[in-house]
């Protein structure tokens, strides 16, 4: 088994409230990955302390490489509770699930995760495990690529309470619901963004909670390499092409930069040709390299593809035009392109090296600002929930 | 056939890279030299500073938009009359 996930979500506020009282953290291991949806108890600032310590504490301890089960007791012990009731200020569902295929589940008072198999809704039993006091739904299991799986905060259950529906939205129809939309192939944000859209419709468009859903999606790893920058030390040339030609041949392949990509033309005795088509008048046209899945110009054409993920990482903004602009046949559409829709983890090879021939001021752009630029990529890959690992030479 | 390499890397693209392309382009047509000139595109010569670099038998010109007709004709057409 090789898998990993995908994984997205939508929070809604309580009405008037600036912060979300509810908060999801995405945490990706080297053997796993987790999701952590935690809500806190009431609503605005209190409730965001709350639920941000709660997934803070099951973050780091997580890529600390703690077990689930010893985070789900130190959640537990350190949770405030409420001195009248006893009920802690925050419930939390986690879910991890490990490359090799393990799944685990853990939910506390949260409303049940919803689990779609093979087009069908998969029964998630009751077992509850006594941790601290508390009682913790516990679900082992093996996950399958296709596996679905739909976190909520209770704000979906409660949606509608009152007014449009007298007992809120109630767990089996949301499940329902969620089975109509589930289309394979879809973003796991999609998806999210359907149930939380309908339970702000519900809510008229004043949600009286906080309502998360976070969807995670069972895939095929797909890795792309993209190399950019030449060595420091030009011995390390061969080293540095060797790093990003490992892997098998489901790896995608990326040169961004003219002299990286002559080297990588080198080190593997293959010529390199290079297109006089400008089919955008603002990019240097692309390379070829035989058995290199795009060669590009560096900096200008990172820039660009670093724009087009910022857009993408705001989805309630973009609209048919940003995936016109994303199907464009320029090498930054086309390597914005292989990101978002064909590829779940990236690993880049920065070169730093530095051109002095960039430093000179007649060149009007930053150009010499490669780990600038490189920075930013990664934190655009990350904001869009990409798993990012660097090397540097 | 004359092979002529011009530099869209990113120095030189800021430098003009694809203005020399098609001025030479345009100059190769007017004197019909279509059969015996042939411009590619290459990625970094390693001489930035002298944006945009042209290359013709391992020799790097450094060529501008408002330089390129001199250069033709000092440089290519000698090559190939």
């Amino acid at each position: 088994m090789n898998i990993t996930t995908e994984m997205a979500s939508r929070s809604l506020n309580h009405v008037g409230e600036i912060l979300c009282g509810d908060r999801v953290q995405f945490v990706h291991r080297k053997d796993s990955d987790i999701l952590v949806l935690a809500d806190g108890m009431g609503s605005g600032v209190r409730a965001n302390m709350l639920s941000t310590l709660t997934s803070q504490i099951f973050g780091k301890m997580l890529l600390e490489g703690a077990a689930l089960e010893e985070c789900v007791e130190t959640v537990v012990d350190t949770l405030p509770a409420d001195p009248r009731t006893g009920a802690s200020y925050s419930t939390f569902t986690v879910l991890q699930i490990f490359h090799d295929g393990r799944g685990i589940l853990f939910e506390y008072e949260n409303p049940g995760c919803i689990f779609i198999r093979d087009g069908e809704l998969v029964h998630i039993p009751r077992n509850e495990q006594i941790i601290s006091g508390k009682a913790i739904n516990t679900f082992r299991f093996q996950a399958k690529v296709g596996d679905t799986f739909l976190i909520m905060s209770d704000g979906t259950i409660h949606a509608g309470l009152g007014s449009l529906m007298s007992f809120g939205w109630p767990w089996e129809e949301i499940a329902a619901f969620a089975l109509r939309g589930h289309v394979p192939g879809q973003s796991p944000l999609r998806e999210a963004v359907r149930i939380c859209d309908t339970c702000n419709e519900l809510y008229g468009g004043k949600p009286g909670d906080d309502t998360t859903v976070a969807c995670v999606h069972v895939t095929n790893r797909k890795q792309l390499h993209l190399m950019t920058g030449p060595a420091l030390d030009p011995a390390d040339d061969v080293r540095m092409v060797r790093a990003f030609m490992s892997g098998d041949r489901t790896v995608r392949r990326v040169v961004s930069g003219g002299t990286s990509a002559s080297i990588v033309s080198r080190v593997l005795n293959r010529p390199m040709t290079v297109s006089m088509d400008y089919n955008d008048s603002d990019l240097p046209p692309e390379g070829y390299i035989e058995g290199i899945d795009l060669v590009t110009e560096g900096v200008l054409t990172l820039a660009r593809v670093i724009q087009i993920l910022k857009e993408y990482a705001e989805p309630e903004r973009i609209g048919e035009q940003f995936f016109k602009k994303l199907d464009e046949a320029n090498p930054a559409s086309r390597l914005a392109r292989m990101i978002i829709e064909d590829c779940t983890e990236i690993r880049l090879y920065v070169g730093t090296a530095v051109n002095a021939a960039y430093q000179n001021p007649d060149l009007p752009l930053e150009l010499g600002l490669r780990k600038n630029v490189t920075n930013q990529l990664s934190e655009a890959l990350e904001a869009i929930g990409k798993k990012v690992e660097r090397e540097y030479y | 056939m004359l092979n002529v390499s011009i530099c869209v890397g990113s120095a030189c693209h800021m430098k003009g890279s694809k203005e020399v392309i098609a001025k030479l382009k345009e100059l190769i047509n007017a004197h019909g030299l279509q059969g015996r000139v042939l411009l590619n595109g290459s990625f970094c010569t390693g001489n930035c500073e002298y944006a945009v670099c042209v290359v013709i038998d391992d020799t790097v010109f450094s060529v501008r938009p408002e330089t390129t007709e001199e250069f033709f004709n000092n440089e290519i057409l000698p090559r190939v009359s």
